[in-house]
């Protein structure tokens, strides 16, 4: 990646959502984080809507499943069936272990599931493993 | 007609329906009762809707019939008594009855039967009859006491459950919050604040933490038996490898050292089986003396069951102790001397009761303990193909 | 050999030199019990659908990763990736294409047949020792895998 690498992080819990971005900005080469609270607002932020309109399209996306007004399904489902977005890789981050969660996830599309941890320690290396995997190993759609 | 007595005394009252025919042959049996202090009220009919009338009007405590009526058949009142669905007492009261005929009509339903010129019986069959009826109502009322509170406690149960499971999982997500940032706290600002700041922060760390680990073994608890997993053959010795790849850092850490002898195939939660494992060498571990652990596993084919065994060389648990253990949250140590939250050997319990069996402990203070519980052995497999009961060790090694 | 039925980690790769680094790569990172190999796209495709060579194998035991190389003889790695994505009993399994290509359409046709993630190999000997072992490690450790049988499952399970 020559420019910072975008992330859009869907999560509404706002301490949650510090959590993921210090872990981020604590990275070498820090990514440009975007956060929505929901998911009608992921949405417009990805179709570039309102006041999302100068929205950098993201080269991930980081997604929690039980957001109000849309949840996490919905999005995912939307995403991956969009022509124009279903190849943005995403990445469930939630705290559901559910396996009927995580299979439904996978049929709708998502690139990869992980669970949030319980404990700090293990939150901050999940949320480092995935930024360090998609930003340092993989390869992404420009 | 009706009969009814003037005797003062507080006889046994006894309204009782006489299907027969013959008048006089009615006074007698009434006599005959009320001779053996009975307070008698009688209906006397011979036809069968006069039956079906009077049962359908009245109760009685017994019904005396002649058998043989030129009218009715009298074995059909035991049809009348089902379709109404009562369960009065019927005595045939009867002449020449062959002893055949007496026992079809008892097979029948009559309670039972006398003989005309034998009508000195006849009381006696009725306080038996009585009692007998009596004995069966107080069954049927215990059974059906029992039933309602087995029901009560089932509902509780499932209740209590469900509480466990619902207060658990809602509880994890606030205080994952609490943890978290307490844990940020004492990390950034370490050095920073005074002290006692410092401190605090730890003791506040330390309870959610400590928190964190309660709710989760809670949880673990409360899920077993809930999951619907339907258990299958499941080999031990590879649930034993996955705990011991669990527990690889601490066994390492601790120099343990574990032997493990051949173990069967049975029906569990192979999940469930882990746990259960993982526990037991978990605590072995936990345990300790001052020896590094040592740790034997093995099992034993008694009758129709497996007996586990996971013995140790810790610290050993004290006979007045040792039923008190697996009950949950209970603790023989302090946090400092020993960590643990005291839900560990309830799992256990929960989940070998859960399968049909019983665990314990056999120990001595200082000398390690010996857990053990067992586990009904598999027979036949889904495909139907039957397990030897009498493979021997060997056997099951080259797997 | 491997059981068929108890495979972790499937390696579709018909170059003889990346196979031997890929597996070593793998097995010394302890990340995973049984690995099996296929050299092309055919054994690929009977593999995960238990047909062919394959019949033993079912559905239920479909491995937890498959790292799928593009250039395969017999059956491309996009044409495999495409039977895998669209089929319900096989849609959830997570495959990442490892390849050397560098064609830019190649990386978007895979994100858009459903390709998990995309990497490609580098020329370099110790940093593809390092991809794989990252690979492996988020793949196997990090991510969580979609459960054949969800009820079955152990450490996800967290249903009321």
């Amino acid at each position: 990646m020559t420019s910072a690498p975008k992330i859009l992080l869907v999560d509404d819990n706002p301490a949650d959502a510090n959590l993921t971005c210090e872990v981020l900005a604590a990275s070498e080469h820090p990514a440009q984080v975007s956060t929505v609270q929901d998911g009608e607002q992921a949405l417009m932020f990805l179709h570039r809507v309102g006041q999302f309109a100068e929205a950098p399209r993201p080269d991930l996306i980081i997604l929690d499943l039980n957001l109000p007004r849309k949840d996490g399904r919905a999005v995912l489902a939307e995403v991956k069936a969009d022509p124009k977005l279903n190849e943005l890789p995403v990445v469930i981050f939630t705290t559901s272990h559910s396996p009927l969660d995580i299979a439904r996830c996978y049929e709708l599309g998502a690139n990869s599931y992980v669970s949030k941890p319980g404990n700090l320690g293990q939150f901050f290396s999940a949320v480092h493993s995935i930024e360090n995997f998609w930003f340092h190993f993989a390869s992404l759609p420009n | 007609m009706t009969q009814s007595s003037n005797d003062g005394n507080s006889n046994q009252r006894l309204h009782v329906l006489l299907i027969e025919d013959a008048p006089s042959d009615a006074e007698i049996e009434i006599a005959e009762l009320r001779h053996g202090g009975f307070d008698v009220t009688a209906d006397v009919v011979d036809t069968g809707d006069q039956v079906r009338t009077h049962l359908g009007k009245n109760s009685y405590d017994v019904i005396l019939a002649d058998y043989s009526l030129p009218n009715f058949r009298v074995m059909d009142t035991l049809d009348i008594l089902r379709e109404k669905n009562l369960s009065v007492p019927m005595i045939l009261v009867t002449g020449a009855l062959n002893s055949e005929t007496a026992v079809e009509c008892v097979k029948q339903g009559a309670v039972d039967y006398v003989l005309k010129d034998n009508v000195g019986r006849l009381v006696h069959c009725v306080r038996r009859a009585l009692e007998d009826t009596r004995l069966r109502q107080e069954r049927t009322r215990a059974q059906e006491q029992l039933a309602l509170k087995v029901e009560e406690l089932a509902r509780s149960n499932c209740d209590l459950e469900q509480f466990a499971y619902v207060a658990s999982h809602d509880l994890q997500e606030p205080l994952r919050m609490v943890a978290a940032y307490t844990q940020l706290l004492a990390e950034r600002y370490r050095g920073k604040l005074d002290s006692t700041a410092d401190r605090y922060i730890a003791y506040a760390v330390e309870g959610a933490t400590r928190m964190q680990a309660l709710l989760e073994d809670l949880l673990a608890f409360s899920r077993i038996g809930r999951n619907g997993v339907t258990p299958a053959p499941t080999d031990v010795n590879t649930a034993i490898e996955e705990v011991l790849r669990n527990l690889a850092f601490t066994l390492k850490e601790h120099s343990v050292t574990i032997t493990c002898n051949p173990l069967p195939t049975i029906l569990a939660d192979r999940f469930q089986l882990v746990q259960l494992f993982q526990n037991l060498i978990g605590n072995a571990i936990k345990f300790r003396g001052k020896a590094a652990p040592s740790i034997t596993i093995s099992a034993d084919k008694l009758g129709e069951e497996w007996v586990f065994s996971v013995f140790d060389n810790g610290i050993g648990i004290a006979a007045e102790h040792k039923e008190f253990i697996f009950k949950i949250f209970q603790r023989l140590h302090t946090r400092a001397e020993h960590p643990g939250n005291g839900v560990g050997l309830a799992i256990c319990r929960k989940i070998v009761e859960h399968n049909g069996g019983r665990i314990w402990v056999e120990s001595e203070l200082g000398r390690g303990s010996n857990f053990r519980f067992t586990f009904p052995a598999a027979n036949a497999d889904r495909t139907g193909k039957k397990e030897d009961y009498d493979l021997s060790p060997q056997d099951l090694v080259s797997r | 050999m491997t059981e068929p039925n108890e495979v972790d980690i499937l390696l579709v790769e018909d170059n003889p030199d990346d196979l031997e680094l890929t597996l070593h790569a793998l097995r010394r990172e302890h990340l995973a019990n049984n690995i099996f190999a296929v050299r092309d796209g055919e054994e690929a495709v009977e593999f995960l659908f238990c047909t062919g060579r394959f019949q033993q194998r079912d559905f239920d035991h479909l491995p937890r990763l498959v790292l799928l190389d593009l250039k395969l003889p017999k059956l491309t790695g996009l044409e495999v990736l495409k039977r895998v994505k669209q089929d319900p009993r096989t849609k959830a399994l997570p495959v990442v294409v490892l390849t050397s290509s560098k064609e830019e359409r190649d990386l978007i046709a895979s994100y858009n047949l459903g390709a998990n993630s995309y990497i490609q190999k580098p020329v370099d000997f110790d940093r593809f020792r390092e991809i794989v072992k990252s690979t492996g490690l988020y793949w196997m450790v990090i991510n969580q895998r979609p459960l054949s049988n969800p009820a079955q499952e152990s450490r996800a399970a967290s249903q009321p």
